[in-house]
């Protein structure tokens, strides 16, 4: 059990750093364009941790998650724009929506493991790019859809520091919904289902509701942060709201980061996040940024399968206390050391 | 709780994997299940624990009819078990292995920490009666076989049931572990709890097993105390091809 100045350390310390962080950043950015990227990166900040409740509780690695948040701007736009809601109600009954819509869709999609429920969550980004490219009576079709500004007289580096801060606000809600879940006893049969689901299944964890239940809250935040983009950005187009790459991203950001740990996905999004971003600016329209990620992908994969977070503080751990390499090791000399004691105890 | 099938088949494509087994298991006894290999003996035991749906026949434990429910459903109901190629939670410490097995109960209950005094409290008398309580905070991964074996064992424990199935619990430890293996079973039967051990170790089998089911092509051939058992010329056939 983390005792309690360890868990002040590895959960307590980087919150209050990121409470600053977010709260001085509006401040310290130089022109609205950081500040509007920031906005971005912590879009896939709120998106990368949204996913981790799947991805990191349960293993389940969902390239599909690009789609509910399209879903959540889809749906706010729509709300506003055809049922007259207004902005943030219509955001969260947008998610209140892509909740209930994402019961049937994990009910279908976490029946298959592994590879196959890969392509399952790819097959829902297809499916749903046809349906809002075609139904344009509804959506807009590939015209896109333009979804009013929710504070109409705002100028613009005031509306993306209102957002800042409301994407800041979603992301440490989504960050203190996951670290409750971590360390709960639900959280403890989710990560059961990742270690073996079947032995998990045997010891009498509902594994399928557990699953889809973590799957609707993913789906929540998710949808949430996919409406605050369509407020915040105030046009929808469906080949990018529902892009195979924005789950792409995600996953890379979160497996970046570490999957097993609270701030990973945060960590991932910030690095990839900026980096896309700087792509975009040096680089325009190249498709240099996806060879780039891509090989971020492989040699994270590679050589840092748990994430850059443990494999750092596996490194700090290394440097600061050598002996200790390894479990093994120590289990070994701990049983050396019983074994002498109890000879000791014999004569 | 008595623990039974009647007419239980199970077919994989055109092999009977199990063939009509009416088998019942005796409460509060150590029962073994023997037979040679492809016997049926571990698909019995997955139809049983709800790993497989069965073709036909069902599979009662007490007064519930438990045939083709979903195996957390059947532990919940009291029908604990291990895996032959023993199962544990590879990155999680043996102790957390242990706590996986409590029952959240209820959303309010699901929502409290999973590392609670008086269930971590019971996580580590069971690491402790095991053996393995100064492995506690060890992850599974780094545990040897025989470590494994006894962890896997502490969290069935942990969940409480009243029967408790094991699958070659003996398969692949040495004798100093086999000997408390044997020794723990005992101690547990005697506490009250009823072992269903599939087991190829015969010393082990006639040693701790109080009624032994034999298992030949599918279904039972024989039933009864070792030493009835030891003189079946049935069994002998079965198992040694005479």
């Amino acid at each position: 059990m983390p005792n309690a100045s360890k868990s002040l350390l590895s959960y307590g310390l980087p919150a209050l750093v990121l409470i600053v962080a977010i709260a001085l950043f509006p401040s310290l950015a130089p022109n609205p364009y950081i500040l509007s990227s920031g906005v971005i990166v912590l879009n896939w900040a709120v998106l990368a941790t949204a996913w981790n409740f799947v991805g990191g509780f349960t293993g389940y690695i969902s390239l599909g998650h690009g789609a509910l948040a399209g879903l959540g701007g889809y749906a706010t736009g729509l709300l506003i724009t055809k049922a007259d809601l207004p902005s943030f109600g219509a955001l969260i009954v947008a998610a209140v929506l892509v909740a209930a819509l994402a019961v049937p869709i994990g009910y279908a999609a976490l029946r298959v493991r592994g590879a196959s429920f890969v392509i399952v969550s790819i097959a829902l980004v297809l499916i749903l790019l046809l349906v809002f490219q075609s139904w344009s009576s509804v959506t807009g079709g590939s015209r896109g859809l333009v979804v009013p500004r929710p504070f109409p007289g705002m100028l613009r580096p005031d509306h993306h520091r209102a957002f800042f801060f409301l994407y800041g606000g979603l992301l440490l809600l989504a960050l203190a919904t996951w670290w409750l879940l971590d360390r709960s006893r639900f959280g403890m049969g989710l990560k059961a289902i990742r270690e073996d689901e079947d032995k998990a299944e045997s010891l009498g964890t509902p594994t399928f509701a557990y699953k889809l239940t973590v799957f609707v809250v993913s789906a929540a935040f998710t949808a949430l942060a996919g409406g605050l983009y369509a407020l915040w950005f105030g046009d929808l187009d469906p080949v990018f709201q529902f892009s195979v790459l924005t789950g792409s991203y995600i996953v890379l950001m979160a497996l970046l980061g570490g999957v097993r740990n609270l701030y990973g996905p945060v960590l991932g999004a910030i690095v990839v996040g900026v980096a896309l971003e700087y792509f975009k600016v040096e680089f325009g329209n190249s498709p240099l940024h996806l060879v780039t990620t891509g090989l971020l992908l492989g040699l994270v994969v590679m050589f840092m399968p748990d994430g850059v977070i443990p494999s750092l503080t596996a490194l700090v751990k290394r440097l600061r206390n050598r002996e200790d390499s390894s479990i093994r090791e120590v289990t070994a000399a701990d049983l050396a050391e019983q074994r002498r004691e109890r000879e000791a105890a014999k004569s | 709780m008595t623990l039974k099938t009647v007419g239980l088949r199970k077919a994989f494509g055109g092999v009977v994997a199990i063939d009509g087994a009416d088998v019942e298991f005796l409460p509060g006894k150590v029962n073994a299940l023997i037979g040679p290999n492809g016997s049926g003996k571990t698909t019995f035991f997955n139809c049983v624990t709800g790993m497989i749906k069965p073709d036909l026949g069902s599979v009662v434990f007490g007064d519930r009819d438990l045939t083709g429910r979903a195996p957390h459903v059947i532990a919940r109901a009291g029908v604990g078990r291990t895996f032959q190629l023993c199962r544990t939670f590879p990155r999680m410490t043996a102790v957390e292995n242990v706590l996986a097995a409590v029952r959240p109960g209820g959303v309010v209950h699901g929502l409290r920490s999973s590392h609670r005094r008086t269930e971590t409290e019971r996580a580590h008398h069971w690491l402790t009666r095991l053996g393995i309580e100064h492995l506690a905070e060890a992850e599974a991964r780094n545990m040897s076989w025989g470590q494994q074996k006894l962890l896997e064992l502490a969290g069935v424990l942990m969940a409480e049931p009243a029967t408790i199935l094991l699958d070659e619990p003996a398969g692949g430890v040495n004798p100093a572990l086999l000997d408390r293996i044997g020794t723990l079973v005992r101690e547990l039967n005697a506490e009250g709890r009823t072992f269903v051990i599939v087991e190829h170790n015969m010393d082990l089998v006639m040693s701790i097993s109080d009624h032994i089911v034999v298992f030949d092509r599918g279904r039972p051939i024989a039933a009864g105390p070792p030493a009835e058992i030891r003189a079946d010329e049935r069994v002998l056939g079965a198992y040694l091809g005479v």
